[in-house]
């Protein structure tokens, strides 16, 4: 019996699978997943531009210079004291500053600023009256970009892009179907009802992993190739970076299966998929203001958990923030792992009930 | 108002398609109210106005419903068992719409797959199915390219293709040209010649008389009438038989039908050589006309004029939206 059923679960997904990929209807779910990709994919090119110009200073530079030399300058130091530390400056410009002092009269102010770089790091000089009154070091900090894309993961990705690709992939595996007037197709075939859902649930699992895990992939591709090689493998091989960037397919993974399972449920159960929508995305925003228990009945508690990076708030951030962006009760990998799958498989299983007291009724629709 | 029951005595529960004391109701809007039937194999028609219950059986029969009250089973198995039900019933509904990007072929062999067939028998049904409704040249095209006559004949193909015994058809001929109804009633007679159970509903009376074995006729939710036709119209004693008979002598023989206690009207027909007779015991009639006729006229032949579904109808429903 097993045989057959996987048999009947492999034509339901070739069926829906060419459904869901070739439906124009579905082309905001494939925009949705790239929108982060293409924001990195443009900071990955102006990081190549920027790249490419530090290599042509620091080339033009005296002497080599490394990252400490470039924190060496201290403010009120002289422009000789900043040439006898780096040498002369590689992109130099003066000008003469016109100001007006207190008792009414005029005084010119010669300005300078210069610009160096290691080659990957730059530093702008400004000099009043030949002294450094500001100093801005500028570089690719693996820290902070890492922050970044935690930071686009977290609050675009997982909380907007999969949640809502998810609404509009697995609420009309059932919902659609009726709108379409097609589902009896499959009410007619000889095929058990909840061994139908599970396939038409696998065709959707499949079909948004392979949109969202693709376009994850994608933008780690991205976001690792702004680095240069040196960098990108010492945060690959000896930062975590292969770690966090394998936790973040697997987090979207899990997420397409939490959000799945939840909408597949909303579909068959709501006519308008806008209310349980907009009630499952309250739940989810509202979960950090749950009391304990109620917190465990949301997808997001345990993918936030499994989030590699935390997002640090700096001080001064308002409590209700911090709130949303912290996770002050995290669960352990396992738990978080097995607390999405069987909170899923819990509702597959109300929808398996559901789809068998199901009935076909088009014309009351 | 059985008659049915009869002729098939010998059938159980496994063998017919039974509702006991069915009731649907969607909302507070009445489907099908208090349904008994025990309906045996050989083409059977549910005939009534829109709104009857036609399709509220037919979807309680396939499990597309499910009953508020009451029991169904076909032949022994429960609706709401479709991997089970579907091995033996083929259900071509009136909804006129089709999975997306499937080509006429595909349709068909999609639905082959979902039973789990193996490639090659997928293959195989699939065409024979398309080659039974005279689809082969169209079967590579997508189906949203057909004409509705094309998809009502795709439709019939998925309930055929795998062989089902109980073939339910909602207005099969619907869309279709006379040529292709022909063939499609055909086919209909063949498959209740080996035994299978064809349940159609129709609004086309003529048609309906053609084809059935039996009927069931329905009207706002109830089942009015249900049996072979002769057996129904015997039923209905508040409408005298009319019979036609075809003679050399209608005026001789009017004067012998006025004597029979049983005959209530006699009309000569219009050309001079036949009688209308209305009576209210047509078997009695019969037999005395069978004296008469010794006696010297001569009798071309003898049809009853309203022993068809058309007058059942009728008398029973009304003439509301129905085609003759």
């Amino acid at each position: 019996m097993t045989k057959l059923w996987w048999a009947q679960i492999r034509s339901v997904i070739r069926l829906e699978m060419k459904k869901t990929f070739f439906a124009r209807r579905g082309l905001w779910i494939y925009i949705l997943a790239l929108l982060p990709f293409l924001l990195f994919l443009s900071q990955f090119f102006i990081a190549s531009r920027l790249r490419a110009r530090n290599s042509e200073i620091a080339a033009r530079s005296e002497k080599k210079l490394t990252e400490q030399d470039l924190h060496a300058i201290q403010p009120d130091m002289t422009s000789e004291e900043v040439i006898a530390l780096l040498g002369k400056p590689p992109v130099r410009y003066r000008w003469n500053q016109r100001r007006r002092l207190d008792n009414g009269t005029f005084v010119v102010i010669p300005r300078e600023t210069y610009k160096y770089s290691d080659g990957l790091n730059s530093l702008f000089l400004s000099l009043e009256d030949g002294k450094v009154v500001s100093i801005n070091v500028q570089g690719f900090t693996l820290t902070g970009d890492s922050v970044v894309f935690a930071g686009v993961f977290q609050f675009f990705y997982l909380r907007l892009a999969i949640f809502f690709g998810c609404l509009g992939i697995f609420m009309n595996l059932f919902r659609g179907e009726i709108l379409d007037k097609s589902l009896h197709f499959y009410f007619l075939a000889p095929i058990r009802r909840d061994v139908l859902m599970v396939g038409k649930f696998l065709a959707g699992l499949l079909a948004t992993c392979a949109i969202f895990v693709t376009s994850e992939l994608l933008q780690i591709i991205v976001f690792t190739g702004q680095f240069s090689p040196n960098v990108r493998e010492l945060y690959l091989y000896h930062n975590h970076g292969l770690a966090q960037g394998a936790a973040y397919l697997g987090i979207t993974a899990l997420a397409c299966l939490g959000y799945g399972a939840f909408f597949l449920a909303a579909g068959m159960l709501f006519r308008n998929p806008i209310l349980p929508a907009a009630v499952i995305l309250g739940w989810e925003a509202a979960n950090p203001f749950l009391p304990a228990l109620l917190q465990k009945v949301s997808v997001i508690y345990y993918l936030k958990s499994l989030c590699p990076v935390e997002i640090p708030t700096p001080p001064g951030t308002p409590a209700l923030l911090s709130l949303l962006v912290s996770n002050p009760d995290p669960v352990s990998t396992p738990v978080a792992i097995m607390g999405i799958v069987i909170m899923s498989l819990f509702v597959l299983y109300i929808s398996s009930l559901q789809v068998r007291r199901m009935e076909i009724n088009y014309t009351t629709e | 108002m059985s008659a049915a029951t009869g002729v098939t005595s010998g059938l159980t529960k496994n063998d017919r398609i039974v509702f006991e004391d069915v009731s649907k109701f969607y909302g507070e809007i009445l489907g099908v109210n208090r349904v008994n039937l025990s309906i045996p194999p050989g083409v059977t028609s549910l005939v009534g106005p829109n709104g009857s219950g036609k399709t509220t059986l037919m979807n309680l029969m396939t499990g597309l419903v499910r009953p508020t009250r009451g029991r169904i089973s076909v032949l022994g198995l429960d609706p709401r068992e479709p991997e089970k039900l579907f091995k033996i019933l083929g259900y071509s509904t009136q909804f006129d719409s089709f999975p997306k990007n499937l080509t006429g072929f595909q349709f068909v062999a999609s639905y082959l797959r979902l039973a789990g067939s193996d490639p090659q028998t997928v293959e195989q049904l699939a065409w024979r199915a398309i080659e039974h409704v005279n689809l082969t040249e169209a079967a590579g095209r997508s189906v949203g390219s057909y004409s509705k006559g094309m998809r009502q004949r795709i439709r019939l193909a998925q309930a055929l293709c795998h062989n089902p015994r109980v073939l339910v058809l909602d207005e099969p001929m619907n869309g279709l040209d006379p040529l292709a109804r022909a063939e499609m009633i055909a086919l209909f007679r063949a498959a209740a010649a080996e035994g299978c159970y064809v349940i159609i509903s129709s609004h086309i009376l003529h048609e309906v008389d053609a084809l059935s074995d039996q009927v069931i006729l329905l009207s706002n939710g109830y089942v009015v009438a249900e049996g072979q036709i002769h057996s129904v119209r015997n039923e209905i004693r508040e409408h005298p038989a009319q019979i036609l008979i075809r003679c050399d002598r209608p005026r001789d023989l009017a004067m012998k039908m006025m004597e029979l206690p049983q005959t209530i009207e006699v009309r000569i027909h219009n050309d001079d050589h036949g009688l209308l007779i209305k009576t209210k015991d047509a078997d009695r009639f019969y037999l005395a006309l069978n004296h008469i006729a010794v006696n010297g006229i001569e009798i071309e032949s003898v049809a009853p004029a309203d022993d068809d579904v058309n007058s059942v109808y009728e008398y029973l429903i009304g003439n509301d939206e129905v085609t003759r």
